[in-house]
């Protein structure tokens, strides 16, 4: 089992694809948490009742901000699902020693 | 002080034609009278060579290290005077260091002050090269160590990776720099059995002042101080000279060296200039300490030898110590006054504006790196952008100050009497066409060198931003014309259009001027999808309320086309203008490019939501 632990992990550090997907995962995943304080801030300021035309520039702001974060999340689920999926040999070794 | 018209280019590029042909007469003639001669030139050649190649071997390792290193390295003095220090002793040449510290300074990466510690440091570098040469390299074969650099060197050189070339040239330059010592030596060892330079020394203030001239003279010529004490020791060594006469040349070879890196300021931007200025200074004012102190030195320079073991004949060894004492008193004397002269360049060298716009930041020496070439490119786009800014605010009938501060611009635009009249092309003409075309023109010459795909993207995006804020400026020239015509009209359908259409631009001005003082990044350039939403809605009100007005015959048609017309050129402005402020705020790093890629709105996605915007106001 400590072999096969070694040769996982041998196999993730020589993997160029999946350590440059992890490092986006990462700067993805730090973005996302700014534009979510974004989007409270806005949410906060519109619950404030501003003007009619104040009110209408951030409901924009608020759904581009929001636009965004979906497709962050989304890309989110995409790489973990490739992370996990069963078809590429590191995959198979990873699920094999997680179910080991 | 005024930048260089054509007649000064003209004037320097003849000077430099009758020095090269005064140099090679000399030269020439002087081979013709002594073989012995062409030795010794032979070995400076080919120092001068190991020079250059140990230049390019730095500079496969730079756009990271030697820059990351810089600009951590310079928020304090005596870190900047480590810098230069440091880097100059192993690149064993301060003319790259200066002229790197020149392209920092110029594209205002780093302060003054700082580039006048890297200065400092860098002629304390020198003579590391000086005790290299006169401990070791004249006291042993160093041509045999020379032979298997070279080969080793070529070999790695026809190598495709750039990191292997990159130490291929480090070893090529100090192989040709071993060889050259080793030939210099050999020729002043032949010279002095047909011809006795030392007979020709001259004694007391006379000598010291003839001689420091004579190794100005010299490091002029060969561009190169480290070349100039290799002259000096190897002359030394084979008897050529005194020991008195070689500190002169030595006082003489590092006035030279700041008259080098002037000539680099001259072509540089006002930053560049001042740290031009700064250098000679420096080396001035150490050259005249040294001249005036001269004896007390030479005393100075016998005591240490005494405490550290240096014999009493040991001419070279004394030399070498000689240049270090009398560098480390420059630096002592103006350590303390370094923020003063920082205040008194920024006082007294100026920069006076000529007619049309000049580059600010595009000068020969940001092209060292890649880093300070895109710097250089991305702060002249800002310069542009900077331009443009005030050329469509005047556009708009609207001034700066109104666009930049936090006034309602519904009230300025709607006291509008009267819309100012504006020669566009002719602003076009002398604030944005020339530094287009410098732009352009710079980043053809970054591309013609080995760019890393990193940098050379950077480039491509800020090249488009620039070509996005010439269209920007057109498209308002465009609209300008018929704003003078109808944007007060006593047709209120009219006058609220085109009211609603300044707003709008001069809102995204704002806008834009906001995201600029941020940080640049990815939450920053993603900030303009919500600017892009807010033109392509405001874009589709204003189409609609067109339509409607014509449905009702509320205008004449050839007014609606005007409308219409003017309608899309306010809508490229603003995504020009978009565009443009993109490519200034995207960061450096590879990551923030991905994650902007990734989640950044496309135009579909824009258009989609605009649309059920509009679909909700309609129910």
């Amino acid at each position: 089992m400590k072999t096969k632990n070694l040769l996982a992990k041998l196999a993730n550090f020589m993997d160029k694809d999946r350590n440059v997907e992890s490092e986006e995962l990462a700067t993805i995943r730090g973005v996302l948490k700014k534009l979510k304080t974004k989007e409270h801030k806005l949410r906060e300021k519109l619950e404030a009742n501003p003007g009619e035309e104040a009110r209408a520039e951030l409901q924009g702001k608020l759904d581009v901000v929001h636009a965004q974060r979906v497709k962050g999340l989304e890309r989110v689920k995409e790489i973990r699902d490739s992370h996990r999926e069963p078809s590429t040999p590191n995959a198979t070794a990873e699920t094999k020693t997680t179910e080991e | 002080m005024r930048s260089n018209g054509p007649w000064n280019r003209v004037a320097e590029r003849m000077q430099r034609s009758l020095l090269l042909t005064a140099v090679f007469l000399v030269l020439g003639y002087g081979f013709w009278v002594s073989p012995d001669l062409k030795e010794i030139a032979a070995g400076i050649a080919l120092f001068l060579f190991g020079m250059i190649s140990l230049e390019s071997g730095f500079k496969a390792f730079t756009g990271g290290a030697l820059e990351i290193a810089l600009r951590r390295s310079t928020d304090r003095l005596w870190k900047s005077i480590a810098f230069g220090l440091g880097s100059t002793t192993m690149m064993q040449s301060s003319t790259l260091v200066s002229l790197i510290t020149i392209s920092f300074v110029s594209a205002e990466m780093i302060s003054l002050a700082a580039g006048i510690g890297i200065i400092m440091g860098a002629n304390l570098g020198t003579t590391t090269g000086a005790w290299l040469i006169a401990g070791l390299g004249l006291r042993v074969d160093i041509a045999a160590y020379a032979m298997p650099m070279l080969v080793f060197g070529v070999i790695l050189l026809l190598n495709r990776s750039r990191e292997l070339k990159g130490v291929g040239y480090l070893l090529l330059g100090i192989g040709f720099l071993f060889l050259g010592i080793a030939y210099m030596k050999e020729g002043f060892d032949a010279l002095q059995e047909g011809f006795d330079l030392s007979a020709y020394a001259v004694p007391g203030l006379a000598g010291l002042l003839i001689f420091t001239a004579i190794g100005m003279a010299v490091t002029v010529i060969m561009q190169s101080s480290h070349a100039t004490l290799l002259v000096i020791i190897a002359a030394l060594a084979a008897g050529q000279v005194t020991y008195d006469n070689a500190l002169a040349l030595a006082i003489g070879a590092n006035l030279g060296s700041a008259f080098t890196t002037a000539l680099g300021g001259l072509t540089a931007n006002l930053g560049g200039k001042r740290l031009a200025v700064a250098h000679v200074l420096f080396n001035v004012m150490t050259a005249a300490v040294a001249i005036a102190l001269i004896d007390q030195m030479v005393w100075a320079v016998d005591q240490i030898s005494n405490l550290i073991g240096i014999a009493e004949d040991d001419f070279l060894l004394k030399l070498a110590l000689f240049h270090t004492l009398f560098n480390l008193l420059g630096v002592v004397l103006l350590v303390p006054f370094v923020k003063q002269l920082e205040r008194a360049l920024i006082r007294y060298v100026h920069f006076v504006p000529p007619p049309s716009e000049q580059p600010r930041f595009l000068f020969p020496e940001a092209l060292e790196t890649p880093s300070t070439a895109v710097t250089a490119v991305r702060n002249e786009v800002a310069h542009l952008y900077d331009n443009a800014h005030v050329l469509i605010s005047h556009g708009l009938s609207l001034r700066r100050r109104v666009i930049d501060s936090d006034a309602s611009l519904s009230d300025a635009v709607r006291s509008t009497r009267r819309i100012m009249p504006l020669d566009v092309d002719d602003v076009y003409e002398k604030k944005i066409k020339s530094l287009y075309s410098a732009i352009v023109a710079f980043i053809g010459d970054v591309q013609g060198r080995e760019t890393p795909q990193h940098w050379t993207d950077q480039l491509y995006s800020l090249q488009e931003g620039s070509r996005d804020i010439v269209e920007a400026v057109k498209a308002m020239k465009h609209l300008h014309k018929n704003l003078s015509r109808f944007g007060v009209s006593p047709n209120p359908p009219v006058r609220e259009h085109y009211d609603a259409l300044r707003i709008q631009i001069a809102k995204l001005l704002r806008e834009i001027r906001e995201l600029r003082t941020e940080e640049p990044g990815a939450i920053t350039s993603l900030s303009l999808d919500s600017l892009k939403l807010a033109l392509e809605r405001s874009s589709r009100e204003r189409l609609d309320s067109i339509n409607r007005m014509i449905r009702d015959r509320r205008i004449p048609p050839h007014i609606a086309t005007s409308l219409l017309n003017d309608e899309a050129y306010a809508y490229e402005i603003g995504e020009k203008l978009i565009e443009a402020a993109h490519a200034l705020l995207l960061s450096d790093a590879p990551g923030d490019r991905i994650v902007e890629e990734v989640l950044a709105l496309d135009d579909r996605e824009i258009e989609r939501m605009a649309s059920s915007a509009e679909e909700k106001t309609a129910r």
